[in-house]
C-alpha cells in the first residue's frame, strides 16, 4: 500500500545522477519531455574572466570575478568548448565540490523536475562510508537553501536491499568507481561506527585506487566499471587501435575488417581540454565495454576462451574487428586481480570482497547474509558477472552456510537498484506487494512518515537531526 | 438409453435416430430447410443468378467483417457510468498522529474525506517499552560491574534501535563505553528487565530467561564450525564415510553370523534329534562359545523348507501338502529335483500320509544340506583369503597367539564382529568334526 506524498528521490553515483518522483518504477519525471531523469555525474565547467558584462556578479572589490560556468547533461556536455574541463563533484562516492553539487541540483529542479523544491520532501541516497560532517552539511543545504518540507538520507545499500524486497542481506554493489560489499541487517548497515578517512586500514595499492576495509564490515575495491574502461583503453592501445571519439569525426567510410579506418577530421573545433577529451573517449569505451566484454564462467584460461564466440565491434571512426580473447581477459581482473598488470599480490577480487565482509560480521547474522547476497550496480550487467560470482562464492562458502545470490533479471532494476529502493521507501505506507520481509520491517519501523526529518524538526534540532533520525 | 426410457415408460424425445446422413453431416433435413428458406425468397424475375447469390448467401459466407448494429450481445454496457456525481480529489496536507510536529506532507485525497483521520495511521510504530529506573532503584537492584553511565547508554541504545542488539553492538561507542560483546549487552539488559520486574512485582511478572554463558558457548562453537579449514572438512567427510563403511560391514557380518548360526542350529537339531543313535562327537571341541551363541536368545527357526500348514484351510488335497512353498527359490527347487533324481526318487510320489511327511522332511533336509554346503564354501573361501592376508601381513613363524583360553575369553568378554565370525567358524568346523588347525585360529585372532 502506498500513499503518494510527492516525494523526490535522488541517487548520486560516479556514473550518473538519478532523480525522480517516489512511486515510479524507474527514475523518470512524468509530464516531462525529457523523460529520463538521469544525467551524467560528469559535467563541463569553464572558468571565464568576464569583463563585467550586464548581470554578471562582481567581486567584492569591484574587479572582474572569474566565473564558473557549468554545463550539465549529455547534450551540453557533448559540445566541444574551449577550455571546458570535464569533472565530477563526487569523490569516493561522497560529495566533494559543494558548489557544483548545488548547481547540479538547481539544474535538476529547473530542467527536469520543474517544480518548486519547497513542495517536495526529498529522499537521498548516500554511500555507507559517508562522513558525519558531509551528512550534516547536506541536511543543512537541503533545508536552508531549498527549503524542502522534509528530508531523509539512506545508505544506498539499504535501498538496494529494499528494491530486492529484503531488509537483510549482503549488498554487492559494482558501479563505476568501486565495488563494495555492505552487510545490511534489518534495514541498518553494519558499519561498526563509520570510520574517518585516517582510520581506514589501507591494505594495498592499485594504481591510484586502494582497497580498504571500512571499519569492520564494509569492504570495497576500486575494481569496477571505470577500471574496466581503463583496461579496455590499455588493451586497445596496445593493439595499435586509435581511439577517436565521435566529436572529432566529420565523416567516415565503411572499411573491411581490420583495415585502417578512413575518416575525416572535423574542422574548426575549439581547443578542448585533456579531461574533456578523455571523458569523450571514456564514453566511447563504455559502449565498447558493455557490448563486447564478458566474464568467463571459470577462471580465465586462454585455450578454452579461444573457442568462445567472438564479437564484432565497430569503433566510431569506422575501424572494426572481431574481438575474441580480449573479451574475457579484460574483465577477468575483477575476479582474479593477479591477472592485472602491475597489481600487487594482496589485491582481492569481487568474490573475496564479499567473503571478507561476511567474515567480519557477527556469526549469528552470517547465515542470513549468505542467504541473500544481493547483486546491484551497472557494472554487474556485464555478461556472465553473476554466474562467475556464484561459482567463486560457492567455492568459498563454508559448508555450514547456504549461499543464495539475488539479482534482478531486469537491467533497469539492477542499474537503478538504490533509486528504486528509495522510490519504494518514500512512497510506502505498507508493502504488501513488494515482500513480506519488508512488511515485517515496516511493521517494526512504523510508517515511513514517522521517519522523515521535517522542516520543523530541523528548525528546532538543527542539522544534527540527521545523525539521530537517519541511521 | 432408449431401452431405459422404454422400461421407465417415458415418452421418447423426438431426437432423430442416428443415421448415416447425420453422421456424415449430409443431413437431408438441413438441405430441406435451406431449400425451404430459399423458396421463401424467390429470385425475382430477371435478376442474375450471381447477384442473387451475393444477396442471399448467408448460409455459405463467413461472418461479415463489419459489425452489425443489433444492440445486443457483448456490446451491452453493464456498468452504468456517469450517473453518480463526480467526487473530486484534492492535493491536501495531512497529519500523521504519530508525529508531534506541524503539517509538512501533502497527499491526494477525496474532498469528502478531508476531515477524516489519516487512514494509514494504524500502521504507525508501536514503541517498544524499555524499562526505566530511578536512582535508588539502580543502587538497590542494579549495581553491577557495569558503570551507571554504560548502563544508561545501553538503555538508550536499546530504545533507539528497538532492541536490535546486533545494531547496538555495531554502533556502540567503544572509546567511551568499552568494547562489549553482544552477549554482555544482552545479559545486562535482560538482567535489568528481570530485576525491575521482580522488584516491582505486579500481576504479570514476565521474567525473560537469558543464559549468557550458554550463548557464548554456542557462538564459540558456531565460530569453530565456521572456521574449519578445507582440509578439516574433508577429513571429517572421509572419516564419516569410513565410519559408515565400517558400520555397514559390521551389519553384513552380523547378518552372516546369524545366518550361519541358524544353519548350525538346524543342522544340530536334525543331527541330534533324528539321528540320536549316532555317536555323539567327542567332548573335545564343544566350546562354551557355542552355547553362548545359542543362549543369546534369538529364536532360531530351522532352515530348510517351511511347509505351510494346510490343515486349517478346510478340505484339501493331500498332494497340496507336498507342494513346495513359493518362498523356495528357483535354484533350490532345481537342486532338490537334481538330488531327487540322483537318489532315484520320484518327483511326485504318491501322497500317502506317511509319504508326504517323509518326502517333505527329506526335501527340507536337502535344502539344509545345500545351504550348509554353500556356507561351507563361503567359509572356506573366506578362510583362504584370510590366510592370504595373514601371510601377507605376517610371515609364517611369527605367530603370536595359539592360546585357546585367551581366544575363548576374548570371545566371551568382547563379542566383537571378528570374534563372532570366528566363533561361528569354529563351531561350524566342530560340527563337521574337522580338526581345527592352529594356523587357522591364529589367523582368525589376528583378524
Ligand atoms: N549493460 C552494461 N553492461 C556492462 N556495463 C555496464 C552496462 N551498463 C552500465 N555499465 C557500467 O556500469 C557503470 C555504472 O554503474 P552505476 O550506474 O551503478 O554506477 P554509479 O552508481 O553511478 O557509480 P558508483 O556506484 O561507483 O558511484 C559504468 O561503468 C558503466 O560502464
Ligand atoms: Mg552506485
Amino acid at each position: 500500500m502506498t500513499d503518494e506524498v510527492g516525494a523526490l528521490v535522488f541517487d548520486m553515483g560516479h556514473y550518473s545522477i538519478r532523480a525522480g518522483y517516489a512511486g515510479e518504477d524507474s527514475p523518470k519525471i512524468p509530464r516531462c519531455c525529457v523523460c529520463q531523469a538521469e544525467i551524467p555525474s560528469t559535467y563541463g565547467v569553464t572558468e571565464e574572466v568576464t569583463n563585467g558584462g550586464v548581470g554578471e556578479p562582481m567581486d567584492m572589490d569591484g574587479g572582474p570575478a572569474p566565473q564558473k560556468k557549468y554545463f550539465f547533461d549529455t547534450n551540453s556536455l557533448h559540445v566541444a568548448k574551449r577550455g571546458m574541463e570535464a569533472v565530477t563533484f563526487l569523490k569516493d562516492g561522497m560529495i566533494e565540490d559543494w558548489d557544483a553539487f548545488e548547481k547540479s541540483l538547481d539544474y535538476l529542479y529547473e530542467k527536469h523536475i520543474r517544480s518548486d523544491p519547497h513542495l517536495h520532501p526529498v529522499l537521498m541516497s548516500e554511500v555507507s562510508w559517508n562522513t558525519r560532517a558531509k551528512r550534516e552539511k547536506l541536511t543543512e543545504l537541503m533545508f536552508e537553501k531549498y527549503n524542502i518540507p522534509a528530508f531523509y538520507l539512506v545508505k544506498n545499500a539499504v535501498l538496494a536491499a529494499f528494491a530486492n524486497g529484503r531488509s537483510t542481506g549482503l549488498i554487492l554493489d559494482s558501479g563505476a568507481s568501486q565495488t563494495s560489499a555492505v552487510p545490511v541487517h534489518d534495514g541498518y548497515v553494519l558499519t561498526q561506527a563509520i570510520v574517518q578517512p585516517h582510520q581506514r586500514v589501507q591494505i594495498t595499492k592499485w594504481g591510484s585506487g586502494r582497497f580498504w576495509c571500512m571499519g569492520a564490515a564494509v569492504v570495497k575495491i576500486p575494481l569496477a566499471g571505470d577500471f574496466l574502461t581503463h583496461q579496455c583503453k590499455l588493451v586497445l592501445e596496445e593493439n595499435n587501435i586509435e581511439l577517436v571519439p565521435p566529436y572529432l569525426i566529420a565523416a567516415k567510410d565503411a572499411v573491411k575488417d581490420l583495415e585502417a579506418p578512413r575518416w575525416t577530421r572535423k574542422s574548426g573545433l575549439p581547443e578542448v581540454t585533456k579531461s574533456w577529451h578523455s571523458y569523450m573517449v571514456k564514453e566511447m569505451l563504455q559502449d565498447f565495454q558493455s557490448t563486447v566484454l564478458q566474464v568467463s564462467d571459470s577462471p580465465y584460461d586462454k585455450e578454452s576462451v579461444e573457442n568462445m564466440p567472438t564479437v564484432h565491434y565497430e569503433l566510431p571512426n569506422g575501424y572494426n574487428q572481431d574481438f575474441g580473447v580480449e573479451r574475457f581477459h579484460i574483465p577477468e581482473g575483477l575476479f582474479d586481480p593477479t591477472t592485472i598488470k602491475g597489481a600487487s599480490a594482496s589485491t582481492i577480487g569481487v568474490a573475496q570482497v564479499v567473503t571478507t565482509s561476511l567474515g567480519m560480521c557477527d556469526i549469528d547474522v552470517r547465515p542470513s547474509l549468505y542467504g541473500s547476497v544481493i547483486v546491484t550496480g551497472g557494472n554487474t550487467l556485464l555478461q556472465g558477472f553473476t554466474d562467475r560470482l556464484n561459482r567463486d562464492l560457492s567455492a568459498k562458502t563454508p559448508p555450514s552456510m547456504r549461499l543464495k545470490i539475488i539479482s534482478s533479471n531486469a537491467n533497469t532494476e539492477r542499474r537503478y537498484g538504490a533509486w528504486i529502493g528509495g522510490s519504494i521507501l518514500a512512497s510506502l505506507v505498507q508493502v504488501y506487494e513488494v515482500s513480506p520481509n519488508l512488511v515485517l520491517w515496516m511493521g517494526k519501523q512504523g510508517t515511513f512518515q514517522q521517519m522523515w526529518i521535517s522542516k520543523q524538526e530541523y528548525d528546532e534540532g538543527g542539522k544534527s537531526q540527521v545523525d539521530r533520525k537517519c541511521p | 438409453m432408449s431401452d431405459v426410457l422404454d422400461i421407465l415408460s417415458v415418452d421418447r424425445p423426438s431426437t432423430p435416430e442416428v443415421t448415416k446422413e447425420s453422421i456424415l453431416g449430409t443431413d437431408g433435413k438441413k438441405k430441406r430447410k435451406r431449400l425451404l428458406d430459399v423458396s421463401s425468397f424467390k429470385r425475382p424475375e430477371g435478376m442474375h443468378r450471381e447477384l442473387y447469390a451475393l444477396l442471399y448467401a448467408d448460409h455459405r459466407d463467413p461472418p461479415p467483417l463489419m459489425s452489425t448494429d443489433t444492440g445486443q450481445g457483448y456490446k451491452q454496457v453493464k456498468a452504468k457510468l456517469g450517473l453518480k456525481k463526480v467526487r473530486p480529489w484534492k492535493w491536501m496536507p495531512f497529519t500523521n498522529p504519530a508525529r508531534k510536529d506541524a503539517i509538512f506532507l501533502c497527499h491526494w485525497r477525496r474532498v469528502a474525506d478531508e476531515s477524516k483521520d489519516y487512514p494509514f495511521a494504524r500502521f504507525n510504530k508501536v514503541t517498544i517499552q524499555i524499562p526505566t529506573y530511578t536512582d535508588t532503584e539502580y543502587q538497590q537492584l542494579l549495581s553491577d560491574t557495569w558503570s551507571r553511565a554504560d548502563t544508561d547508554y545501553l538503555m538508550e541504545m536499546c530504545k533507539q534501535y528497538d532492541q536490535r542488539f546486533v545494531i547496538i553492538h555495531d554502533r556502540w561507542d567503544k572509546t567511551a563505553h568499552g568494547d562489549r560483546s553482544i552477549e554482555d549487552m544482552k545479559e545486562r539488559y535482560y538482567s535489568i528487565c528481570n530485576a525491575l520486574a521482580r522488584a516491582r512485582g505486579g500481576p504479570d511478572v514476565a521474567v525473560r530467561a537469558y543464559d549468557a554463558d550458554h550463548e557464548r558457548r554456542r557462538k564459540d562453537q558456531l565460530n569453530k564450525l565456521y572456521h574449519r579449514t578445507q582440509e578439516q572438512v574433508e577429513e571429517e567427510q572421509t572419516l564419516l564415510s569410513e565410519l559408515r563403511k565400517i558400520e555397514q560391514r559390521k551389519r553384513e557380518r552380523e547378518k552372516k553370523t546369524q545366518d550361519l548360526q541358524k544353519l548350525i542350529t538346524a543342522a544340530d537339531s536334525s543331527s541330534t534329534e533324528s539321528r540320536k543313535t549316532e555317536k555323539k562327537g567327542g567332548p573335545k571341541k564343544r566350546f562354551p562359545i557355542h552355547k553362548n551363541a545359542r543362549t543369546e536368545g534369538t529364536p532360531l527357526e530351522s532352515t530348510g523348507i517351511k511347509f505351510p500348514d494346510v490343515k486349517s484351510c478346510g478340505v484339501s488335497l493331500r498332494s497340496h501338502r507336498m507342494k513346495l512353498p513359493t518362498t523356495v527359490g528357483q535354484r533350490k527347487t532345481k537342486t532338490i529335483e537334481q538330488l531327487l533324481q540322483e537318489l532315484g526318487i520320484d518327483l511326485n510320489p504318491m501322497p500317502t500320509e506317511e509319504m508326504s511327511l517323509h518326502f517333505n522332511e527329506l526335501r527340507s533336509d536337502m535344502v539344509l544340506l545345500y545351504e550348509l554346503k554353500l556356507a561351507l564354501a563361503t567359509c572356506e573361501f573366506e578362510l583362504q583369503t584370510l590366510r592370504h592376508q595373514y601371510e601377507a601381513l605376517a610371515p609364517p613363524g611369527k605367530v603370536i597367539l595359539s592360546n585357546w583360553s585367551l581366544l575363548l575369553s576374548l570371545s566371551e568378554d568382547t563379542p566383537g564382529p571378528a570374534q563372532e565370525i570366528l566363533v561361528v567358524k569354529l563351531s561350524f568346523y566342530d560340527f563337521r568334526d574337522h580338526k581345527v588347525d592352529c594356523d587357522f585360529i591364529n589367523s582368525c585372532v589376528l583378524f
